[in-house]
């Protein structure tokens, strides 16, 4: 695949490109899925191709192949030229890139043992023996199980001297109990909802899960739910999960510090921000307990990696301090916005070959605070406990959210009680984060991956994770249906 | 310049692989698919990105003779990989378990032809971004617009040792923009099979004028209101409705509310909703990923629960035959209804229907909408690029967004009037199709925001 990228970069530049990147992509899929006794699928897909980036006269373009013999490749880079030159016939303003140092290297995701290389019988077994022990339970109606792992390998070579290589090895599993009554359906997902644990590493990530173990208590509650009643409707305290809260800090501060949704560039389709430029080190985005962090290094998260899709090397930046806002997730062409010498922060991916790199949430995660969950419900007293998410919506701007989750239990007496089946919980983003007033500490902080982030046109989609502990907020919304 | 690479070239690969496989395997699907396009995207009134791509893929499915499955595909050319595809496909399928339930391959069965639009496959990038360009002409200078124009071929083949042998090429078009103001927003999205279909002047003189319309937005608290949805919002309930009831497994499976409700009356009479891949109202292959061809299904019939849709896997278990809503290999989900139509009624256009609601909400578009309660059909979202106040039939001022957290069977419980006119709109997980307006006598905003 280098000679490949080579051959392109080579090409565009001979074409008139006065910045050239490509990347040479193979990407392994291989997904498994039961339901009860049965194997519903097994799949490995396997894509492979070259994207071509350029930059002619200030303005991008990018055309992309699968079909990789010589003459396809070098009028691949020819076309991404010819695009780049249609798209300065639109150009307000040229593109000026932030400087990174031309790295050269290898990176590869720490792991013990390669899931394409685990046998699938084992893989099977342990998904079957999973949702065998979850039909154990009276009542419950299906149990689902799921494992996957993809395995990317990057080439990326650029103009200004970029050489990297780097593969990235990511693995997820989880278990689904469905109980269906007289018009309700119930779920519990056990690690988390969405295909469960999704991670960076290896096999033993998902051996670890003890799928088998767990099933049996979700099922129980799965059923439980059934009968349950809905979360009453009102304002009161509410302590939400860990799992809950990873998709909260997605929706309401990862998608709203992508700078490229500030600057308008995703408008027409997932929306803008509410947040501007001027409010960099000023806008309270929470309480002084909330601390964000963009963290592209943390150990076994879903959005780890070595360098980001322009070269730039993975790092930590944080987000909100004190629960003031201080930085944003940047790319090469958008840091120069925020400063004359701001740099990168490398966020910028692609979720292909196929695809341009965009600016992507990658990790970002709520600071722990103190003390454990079990502390945090005794000093809540009363109020209510939600936990792994089922829905999700939020305005254009990311100000206006509505969260549904699988389950609620109410906390009295410091203790978890009465549980709630559909419980939803609605507000504005700086007024709930403003509304934190606890967070549980590191023993209840864990990271939490997300498949299925969706941005950009043509759609594509990333795989993301945030770290997160039970937090408490005071006064929300909660039972809206 | 987009170029097909034709039945013969598909049908080589596919052949290739279908010989390779069919020396081990009982049974062999080899789907190919070459996709190849542009999208032009812009924003702040510029082009800022621009992208041309082309892409083949190879799936194998197989089956052995006790019934166990395997399926692997690739993203390439390439005779090699395509054996070495067919080798993972057969290994996968050997220590898998068996499937009881695995219903067979497609058996040969003719199919409808679609037209492909050579203005299409005729766009260069020079020619999107003078589409582009003539959009932009129409915004006025104080306003900005972002959006996309794009051109796409698709082309499915579908083989089986079964006998199938199905190949189809479709064209599509999609041209969506967002006008943006000092205080609000407007939109206009254009769509469907040719290069005809896109008048970039008419679109960006259409999101224009609704960007001006929203200036100077009030905030309103939630409540119930009539209101009168646009197309776009009207296909949002649609596309959500089908994709909640009317999945084969789904309803099998008592996952939907229409399980043990087919020929019950669950919305309005003047509500008729199918799905039909090769209505001109909408984008559609005329066979699915097995290979079948794909039939009307009249899902809900003048207010009537009529049909679920099925791929092979749930027609056998439900004893019928597959409607062609197979998805590709393997799916866990099971068959969906992907190109749901409404069917337009006589009450003329969308300012019509305006002008028939003495007070209430005109809504644009919905935006960001999400499942509640699947079986209540309950979904949340917001409204944006265009919420206006509507008093004695006319539109008095524009509002804020609003949130709304609202069950779909409920507000088409009701519907006062639905549109002659339609209009194309897509859907944020969902494709295009063109739909009517729908003015309803009530529909729940749970909050508000102060922008419009």
């Amino acid at each position: 695949m280098h000679e490949i990228a080579e051959l392109a970069l080579d090409e565009a530049v001979a074409a008139g490109a006065s910045y050239a990147d490509v990347r040479g992509v193979v990407a392994e899929h291989e997904s498994l899925s039961v339901q009860d006794q049965r194997v519903e699928g097994v799949a490995r897909q396997t894509s492979r191709g070259v994207g071509i980036r350029v930059l002619v006269g200030g303005s991008w373009g990018f055309a992309a192949t699968a079909r990789l013999a010589r003459q396809e490749v070098l009028a691949t880079a020819r076309l991404a030229v010819q695009v780049a030159e249609a798209s300065a016939t639109a150009q307000r303003q040229p593109v000026r890139l932030a400087p990174v140092e031309a790295a050269r290297g290898t990176w590869a995701t720490p792991h013990e043992r390669d899931p394409f290389d685990v046998p699938l019988p084992e893989k099977l077994e342990m998904l079957l023996a999973a949702t065998a022990a979850a039909r154990q339970v009276t009542g419950l109606t299906f149990a689902k199980a799921s494992a996957d792992a993809w395995r990317t390998t990057t080439t990326l070579v650029s103009s200004e001297g970029a050489d990297l290589h780097q593969t990235v090895l990511q693995v997820a599993g989880g278990v689904e109990c469905i109980a269906v009554g007289e018009r309700e359906v119930q779920i519990r997902s056990f690690p988390n909802s969405f295909r469960g644990y999704c991670g960076s590493g290896g096999w033993e990530d998902v051996a670890a899960l003890d799928l088998a173990g767990q099933a049996p208590r979700h099922a129980e509650e799965a059923v439980a739910l059934l009968s349950a009643p809905d979360l009453p409707a009102g304002r009161d305290t509410v302590v939400i999960d860990g799992n809950q809260l990873a998709l909260q800090v997605h929706e309401s501060v990862g998608h709203a510090l992508e700078l490229d949704r500030i600057l308008g560039w995703e408008a027409a389709y997932a929306g803008t921000s509410f947040v501007g430029l001027d409010d960099l080190g000023r806008l309270r985005y929470g309480s002084p307990l909330v601390n964000l962090t963009l963290d592209t290094t943390t150990p076994k998260a879903l959005g780890t990696y070595g360098f980001d899709d322009e070269g730039v090397p993975a790092g930590r930046t944080p987000l909100v301090v004190g629960g003031v806002l201080q930085s944003l997730l940047t790319s090469r062409e958008t840091a120069p916005r925020v400063g004359a010498d701001a740099t990168s922060n490398g966020t910028m991916r692609a979720d292909s070959w196929a695809s341009i790199p965009l600016i992507r949430m990658t990790n970002i995660h709520l600071e722990p605070g103190e003390g454990s969950l079990e502390q945090l419900l005794d000093d809540t007293g009363r109020g209510f406990f939600l936990t792994t998410n089922r829905s999700w919506s939020i305005d254009d701007k990311r100000v206006n959210f509505q969260f549904g989750c699988e389950a609620a239990y109410e906390i009295r007496g410091g203790r978890l009680g009465k549980l709630y089946r559909n419980p939803t919980y609605a507000g504005r983003t700086t007024e709930f984060w403003g509304a934190c007033d606890a967070i549980s500490g590191p023993q209840a902080w864990r990271v939490y991956g997300t498949p299925n982030c969706g941005k950009g046109q043509p759609s594509q989609v990333a795989r993301v994770a945030h770290g997160a502990a039970p937090a408490r907020f005071r006064n929300v919304t909660v039972g809206v249906r | 310049m987009t170029a097909p690479v034709g039945r013969e070239a598909i049908e080589r690969l596919a052949d290739a692989a279908l010989e390779r496989a069919g020396r081990s395997a009982a049974g062999v699907e080899v789907v190919v698919q070459h996709a190849a396009g542009g999208l032009t995207r812009f924003a702040n009134s510029q082009i800022h990105q621009n992208v041309a791509t082309a892409d083949l893929s190879v799936g194998v499915r197989v089956v052995t003779g006790d019934g166990r499955v395997g399926v692997a595909g690739a993203h390439t050319d390439d005779p090699a990989t395509v054996a070495d595809t067919v080798d993972r496909a057969l290994e996968i399928a050997r220590v898998s378990p068996p499937d009881p339930e695995f219903p067979g391959l497609a058996p040969p069965a003719g199919h409808a032809e679609v037209p492909v639009d050579d203005a299409t496959l005729g766009m260069s990038p020079g020619g999107r971004a003078a589409v582009v360009r003539g959009l932009l002409d129409e915004v006025p200078p104080d306003f900005e617009a972002a959006g996309a124009f794009s051109t796409d071929l698709s082309e499915l083949g579908v083989f089986t040792t079964a006998g199938q042998r199905a190949y189809s090429a479709v064209t599509s078009v999609q041209l969506s923009a967002v006008v943006t103001g000092p205080s609000s927003s407007g939109y206009a999205e254009q769509g469907g099979r040719a290069l005809t279909e896109i008048d970039p002047a008419a679109a960006g003189r259409v999101a224009s004028a609704k960007a001006r319309a929203g200036a100077s937005p009030v905030e309103l608290g939630p409540g119930s209101w009539p209101v009168v949805l646009e197309p776009a919002a009207t296909g949002t309930l649609v596309q959500f409705l089908a994709y909640l009831g009317f999945g084969g497994r789904d309803h099998l499976e008592g996952r939907a509310f229409t399980a043990g409700r087919l020929g019950e009356r669950v919305v309005d009479e003047q509500v008729t909703i199918a799905d039909d891949a090769l209505a001109r109202e909408t984008v559609g292959l005329p066979f699915d990923w097995e290979g079948t061809p794909k039939q009307r299904v009249v899902l809900v019939g003048e207010g009537v629960a009529v049909a679920v849709v099925h791929d092979r896997h749930t027609a056998r278990r439900s004893g019928g035959a597959s409607t062609g809503h197979g998805l590709p290999a393997p799916n866990p989900y099971g068959p969906l209804p992907v190109n749901p139509i409404m069917a337009p009624g006589d009450g003329g256009s969308v300012a019509d229907l305006v002008a028939g609601l003495e007070r209430g909400l005109l809504v644009t578009r919905l935006h960001y909408t999400n499942v509640v309660h699947p079986l209540e059909t309950s979904i949340t979202g917001m409204t944006r690029d265009g919420t206006f106040l509507v008093e004695d039939g006319r539109v008095v001022r524009a509002v804020c967004n609003l949130r709304f957290t609202q069950s779909i069977l409920a507000a088409l419980a009701s519907v006062d009037a639905v549109s002659t006119e339609t209009a194309y709109a897509s859907e944020l997980f969902f494709g295009g199709s063109r739909f009517p307006a729908v003015r309803l006598p009530a529909f729940e905003f749970t909050s508000s925001t102060t922008y419009g």
